[in-house]
């Protein structure tokens, strides 16, 4: 499997459109095309393979489920992963000749993946730092009362900021990253040390990103139980995720319901409270 | 008479927001080209001379930075400010808005993130990959139909309310309601992930000792199922959170740490991911 210039060139415009800060806008770029999920989809069709897209961006998925970036710090960028990470697991898996179901697929592509967007970083850093320039210029229109700038500096220029770095490195790691993924073949056999700490990698790597989230929802060591309690439907019941969600719905309803009693109460008793003062 | 933003404005107002708010992004001004680009339509509408413009777009210039999405919410409060900045009211000033902007900046981010990115989007995304298993690209359109909805007609959803109740659309967020529902929303998030955990992070060991007739007497993966099903994906995923969370280690060195220990995994074979052609 090899990946044309246009194919190329496809995978980097929707690179230009899917990263944070992508030109797609918030909502339909990042969140949208710059999940891997979706990018699978898009990477499936533009070369050619839609399984093996979708079953590539579901592995990556897993460790981007929360990719939260607060104050615009990133710990992997959107763009790499999803439209040169996917595409290059994509040739490698196809190369080795590993069945796209097989659990060594996953970790392949989660390895390929993974590496790709924490270098890809670099591309963020790149595009936020010459966006400076525009900025700049437009300081400059607000202050010669041009606003219409504005329009220009908020939509337009930064085309340039991702023609450089999102468009040109898309470009040139999918088109010669192809064959240099393929080459890997002979260079590291399958069996070998590197190979097998590879593929283990990519299966242990899914545990940041889950623990990332955790992170956010556990405060004490109870929080713990929601999130086992949906662990052992789905492992030990073997519910699918969609099951699994009806059951916690429930739960979400009642632990609703549990809240607003409680709040309600402390608001009648601030009132009591202040009732009493008032009699004092 | 007293001056109106027209509808025409505010809406593309808001649309200016939708898709611009993160676009020219910098590490120096994060939205604050968003929210410019956002504001021109309010400025121009309500303004005819260049002079009050310019001091209205000069008010917008100030650092902002939030969750784009709840952030929707900010700009719909603050187009209700300039309009009452222009009828002269004399009650808000630049002080006013700024200063509104940026007490509500943080406390929204928080909110936004855990909520919209760090539950809602998993929710979401783990249903998806939940009808995508196999290859098939429901799951995939699913989470493109269901999401952008939701995303578009929330954030209209925020910032008409923030331009029809100003400051009041916030109570909304932090009282009882919005911290009951942020609540069972966070346990139902907690839920999902696990199931989402379970289901696609599978991690197995391959320890297996053998007696002198090469029959198998241990199996350590079947005896770790026999205690709890996904043991060992359990450990390392509460493992990871620990180093995170109490130990403050960053996620990337957390993933060289995972390198290392499937290195020394694969070496002394509890590791093996069975690899042939």
């Amino acid at each position: 499997m090899t990946i044309s210039w246009l194919q190329a060139a496809l995978l980097g415009l929707f690179a230009c459109l899917a990263s944070m800060p992508g030109l797609g806008g918030t909502s339909i770029g990042n969140y949208t095309l710059g999940r891997p999920l979706v990018g699978g989809l898009v990477c499936g069709l533009i070369l050619g393979d839609l399984r093996l897209g979708i079953i590539c961006g579901l592995a990556l998925q897993v460790v981007y489920i929360a990719l939260v970036t607060p104050g615009g710090t990133v710990s992997a960028d959107v763009r790499a992963i999803s439209y040169i990470g996917i595409p290059l697991a994509m040739v490698a898996i196809k190369s080795q000749g590993i069945d796209p179901l097989s659990g060594n697929a996953k970790s392949m592509a989660t390895s390929m993946g993974t590496l790709v967007g924490t270098l890809g970083t670099v591309l963020f850093y790149g595009t936020a730092t010459l966006n400076l320039v525009w900025q700049h210029i437009g300081w400059k229109a607000i202050e010669n009362e041009d606003f219409h700038k504005v329009y220009l500096v908020d939509w337009g220029l930064p085309w340039i900021s991702h023609f450089l770095f999102s468009f040109i490195p898309t470009l040139l790691l999918c088109r010669f990253g192809a064959d240099a993924v393929t080459a890997l073949k002979t260079a590291l056999p399958m069996d070998g040390i590197p190979m097998r700490t590879l593929f283990t990698v990519g299966q242990l790597l899914p545990c940041v990103g889950i623990a990332i989230l955790l992170k956010q929802i556990v405060e004490k060591a109870t929080d713990f139980i929601p999130f086992f309690v949906g662990f052992t439907l789905a492992k030990s019941l073997g519910l699918n995720l969609v099951s699994c969600t009806v059951i916690a719905m429930i739960f979400a309803v009642i632990y609703y319901e549990l809240e607003m009693i409680k709040q309600r109460k402390t608001v009648a008793v601030d009132a009591i409270d202040d009732e009493e003062e008032e009699d004092i | 008479m007293e001056k109106k933003i027209s509808k025409k404005a505010l809406s593309r107002s808001f649309h200016h927001w939708y898709y611009g708010n993160l676009t020219c992004f910098t590490q120096e001004h994060m939205q604050t080209f968003g929210y410019l680009a956002s504001m021109l339509p309010i400025v121009e509408d309500l303004y005819d001379n260049k002079e009050d413009q310019k001091r209205s777009m000069n008010t917008y210039t100030a650092f902002f930075n939030t969750e784009p999405q709840i952030g929707a919410l900010v700009v719909g409060i603050t187009a209700g400010l300039e309009e009452a900045r222009a009828n002269q009211s004399g009650e808000v000033d630049d002080e006013t808005i700024n200063g509104l902007r940026a007490g509500l900046m943080g406390p929204l981010a928080g909110i936004g993130d855990s909520l919209i990115v760090g539950t809602l989007i998993p929710i979401l995304l783990g249903v998806s990959m939940g009808l995508s298993s196999g290859g098939s690209p429901i799951g995939a359109i699913f989470y493109i139909v269901v999401w952008n909805l939701l995303a578009y007609f929330g954030m209209k959803f925020a910032y008409y309310k923030g331009y029809e109740l100003g400051g009041k659309a916030v109570e909304f967020l932090v009282g009882p309601v919005g911290n009951s529902l942020r609540k069972a929303i966070g346990c139902l998030g907690a839920m999902v992930i696990g199931a989402v955990a379970a289901s696609w992070v599978p991690i197995t060991t391959a320890i297996s000792l053998k007696n002198a007739s090469g029959k198998e007497y241990l199996n350590l993966q079947n005896q770790l199922d026999g205690v709890y099903p996904g043991l060992l994906t359990g450990v390392f995923i509460v493992f990871c959170w620990w180093l995170m969370a109490k130990k403050n280690i960053s996620p990337i060195k957390v993933m060289l740490l995972l390198v290392v220990i499937a290195f020394l995994g694969v070496l002394c074979g509890f590791f093996n991911p069975g690899l042939k052609y």
